[in-house]
């Protein structure tokens, strides 16, 4: 899996390419480590180019979603593909972290928090 | 067409895995979305049976997928200690945030894409099948 990550106003872009599984999980896992520990902006996980995820991928995302919530910054994700917005919501991770369409929206729901 | 193939106890092996399927998603005519559901339902039992096996052994794990109409039956075969996933708990997916914890969901991701679950213990063997409808092709 190809992740870039970008900054846009007040928030960092992780954007994943490929596949979010028991092999690659770990590698993000470290990627996120820094943005995990001392949250310092809004973070957007842009799925747009992301095929596949599997619950190794979900332990991640469950673990970045417990670190935002202490605030003040926000996390969520955008452009699901209909696997992996399946896969989120049979996990009911679709109830506690907020997906957009596209990562516009995503900036947009920041500049009104 | 039914198709078996022998990977070993390496999360590396997910590759072959997958180009396994690639090849049969050609072949069945299935829908992309389909595949990646065939895929984690066995990524997710291959992920188990490398958890809880002993991963300084090398051993290896037979898949076999068998269809029958628009019934795909998958058996995955290993030689590792005796592992029922079957009797597993599955998590409460309806908890807030603070109460989830990520144990227990890729079994209960094989539960909802799968209508049939059955675990035996045979000849040293754990012996694993399971069952989904695939949809008609799309052509």
């Amino acid at each position: 899996m190809e992740v870039s990550i970008s900054k846009m106003r007040h928030a960092t872009i992780f954007s994943l390419k490929g596949r979010l599984d028991s092999n690659t999980a770990p590698q993000f896992e470290k990627q996120l480590h820094d943005f995990l520990r001392a949250p310092s902006s809004h973070l957007i996980f842009d799925f747009d180019n992301l095929e596949y995820i599997s619950s190794a991928g979900l332990r991640v995302i469950l673990n970045t979603a417990k670190a935002y919530t202490a605030g003040p910054y926000h996390f969520s994700a955008c452009a699901m593909q209909e696997h992996v917005q399946e896969v989120f919501e049979i996990s009911g991770f679709d109830s506690f972290i907020t997906i957009h369409r596209t990562v516009d929206e995503s900036l947009s729901a920041l500049d009104q928090a | 067409m039914d198709v078996s193939f022998q990977i070993t106890n390496d999360l590396a092996e997910l590759n072959t895995l997958q180009a396994h399927l690639e090849d049969l998603q050609s072949v069945w005519l299935l829908p992309p979305k389909t595949v990646a559901e065939i895929n984690l339902v066995l990524e997710e039992i291959i992920a188990n049976i490398i958890a809880h096996g002993d991963c300084a052994k090398q051993h290896p794990i037979t898949i076999t997928l068998e269809r029958e109409g628009q019934e795909l039956t998958m058996t995955v075969a290993d030689e590792g200690p005796s592992f029922d996933p079957t009797i597993c708990a599955t998590p409460d997916v309806t908890l807030p945030l603070q109460d989830r914890k990520s144990g227990g969901l890729g079994l209960h991701l094989v539960r909802t894409f799968c209508q049939c679950c059955s675990y035996t213990r045979k000849n040293d063997m754990n012996i694993l099948t399971l069952k989904r409808i695939i949809p008609k092709e799309c052509r």
